[in-house]
């Protein structure tokens, strides 16, 4: 399917969720299970925690497909932002009393194979990493960090033992580099 | 600070990873000017795209079940009949005494296993609120009962990233077929749906929700009695009311 078939597919069953239609809901976690519990497993690197999360996006998704907005973005977009969102929320959450816990016992969920997936997934997920090996290191480490991590710029600076003014200047450099790098295959993102 | 300043802050902002103060500016100028509003959804998209660069798993089975229970419940909850059951012969249940005793034995086991986690589970909620409010960017809003519950009262937490613990005490008991809802009002715009909840025996209740982005800076947010399962546009009392 391309970009902008899926991208008007994901709008009708948003429009179908609104309406009560679970079926929409299924076919929604359906397309989407694999990328948003990968996202999150490499944000909690906890099964259960990732799997909780997982649900509580999609009832969220069934309570407020109302929000969504395409003049705002695509419902990829909107998916991806709200998982990470409370992903991140939860990795706060856990880290005062359980990040040790986790660490010690990294749940070694099985990736699933770039051959499981289809073929237009991992070509998406190629032009991606190939954009991101583009960035220098001290560019791609304030992202990774900020968007897998949930840390701020003071937090990032803290961690790199870097000034604060200079991870602000990497980082924005860094976004614009890989908004520059992605351009041309925009496209290719649209789910 | 001028707009060129807030336009170069929007890539970290898609990152979440602005600190607190920077955040707040930031939003204040984004409340007035559209132009760096289309550039935080196109950022975000930039950001988005990262999740790309994860390897992608595939969760247990179960999670597709239990999202799809849950929401046929919030839909069923108040339009189950109960199905008039057959008449049963004394004699043959006198049979089945060792099965109903079993039974009886089991369902006290369920009991308490739930009781322990319902238990577990508000220390838990109570335990992230605080969590909630050391973190910057965090607010809280306080609401007060309105005619309907002089005596009830609730605290209103949530995260930079709209995420929120409502916890409210001293509500009467929801009536068979309804339960309290939370909303969000912002300026005239209709009310948007939040979670519903249904308080314990002494009127306590822990509910997680998430804050619409709309109505994180500034909204008045209220509880109403609703049919159980929530609505989408509110329709009982408001037993609860606050602001920012």
């Amino acid at each position: 399917m391309r970009p902008e078939q899926a991208q008007n597919n994901d709008i009708e069953l948003l429009n179908a969720i609104v309406a009560r239609d679970e079926g929409a809901l299924a076919d929604l976690y359906d397309r989407y299970r694999i990328i948003l519990f990968g996202l999150l497993m490499r944000i909690l690197s906890n099964r259960e925690e990732a799997e909780d999360v997982l649900q509580e996006v999609f009832l969220q998704v069934w309570r407020r497909a109302a929000d969504f907005d395409e003049n705002r973005g695509r419902p990829f977009t909107w998916l991806v932002t709200m998982a990470r969102s409370r992903g991140i929320d939860r990795l706060r959450s856990l880290a005062a009393r359980e990040r040790v816990a986790i660490a010690g016992a990294r749940d070694e969920a099985e990736a699933i194979s770039d051959a499981a997936s289809d073929a237009f997934r991992s070509e998406q997920r190629g032009l991606i990493t190939n954009a991101l090996d583009q960035l220098p290191d001290e560019q791609k480490r304030p992202l990774m960090l900020a968007y897998f991590d949930g840390l701020t710029q003071s937090e990032i600076a803290a961690r790199l033992g870097a000034p604060l003014g200079t991870v602000k200047t990497r980082m924005r450099t860094g976004m614009m580099k890989l908004r520059e790098l992605l351009a041309g295959k925009d496209a290719s993102f649209g789910f | 600070m001028g707009h060129d300043d807030y336009k170069e802050m929007i890539p970290a902002h898609a990152l979440s990873a602005l600190d607190a103060s920077d955040e707040r500016a930031l939003n204040e100028h984004l409340a007035t000017c559209a132009e760096c509003r289309r550039d935080v959804a196109e950022w975000e998209a930039t950001a988005a795209s990262l999740a790309l660069s994860v390897k992608p798993m595939e969760p247990s089975p179960r999670v597709r079940e239990r999202i799809l229970t849950q929401i046929r419940s919030d839909k069923s909850v108040s339009n189950v009949v109960p199905f008039p059951g057959a008449q049963r012969n004394l004699w043959n249940s006198l049979g089945s005494l060792g099965s109903i005793a079993a039974i009886i034995l089991f369902a006290a086991l369920i009991i308490s296993v739930v009781a322990l986690w319902q238990q577990n589970r508000s220390l838990r909620q109570q335990n992230e609120f605080y969590q909630l409010l050391t973190e910057p960017g965090s607010r809280v809003a306080e609401l007060a009962g309105t005619a309907e519950a002089t005596s009830a009262t609730a605290k209103l937490a949530y995260n930079k990233n709209g995420r929120a613990i409502l916890i409210a005490n001293g509500l009467p008991r929801a009536p068979q077929g309804k339960q309290y809802q939370l909303w969000f009002i912002v300026g005239n715009k209709p009310p948007l749906p939040g979670k519903s909840f249904s308080p314990d025996d002494t009127g306590s209740s822990t509910t997680q929700d998430q804050v619409p982005e709309t109505a994180r800076n500034s909204a008045v947010f209220a509880v109403t009695l609703e049919p159980a399962g929530g609505v989408n546009s509110p329709t009982g009392a408001i037993y609860l009311r606050g602001e920012l």
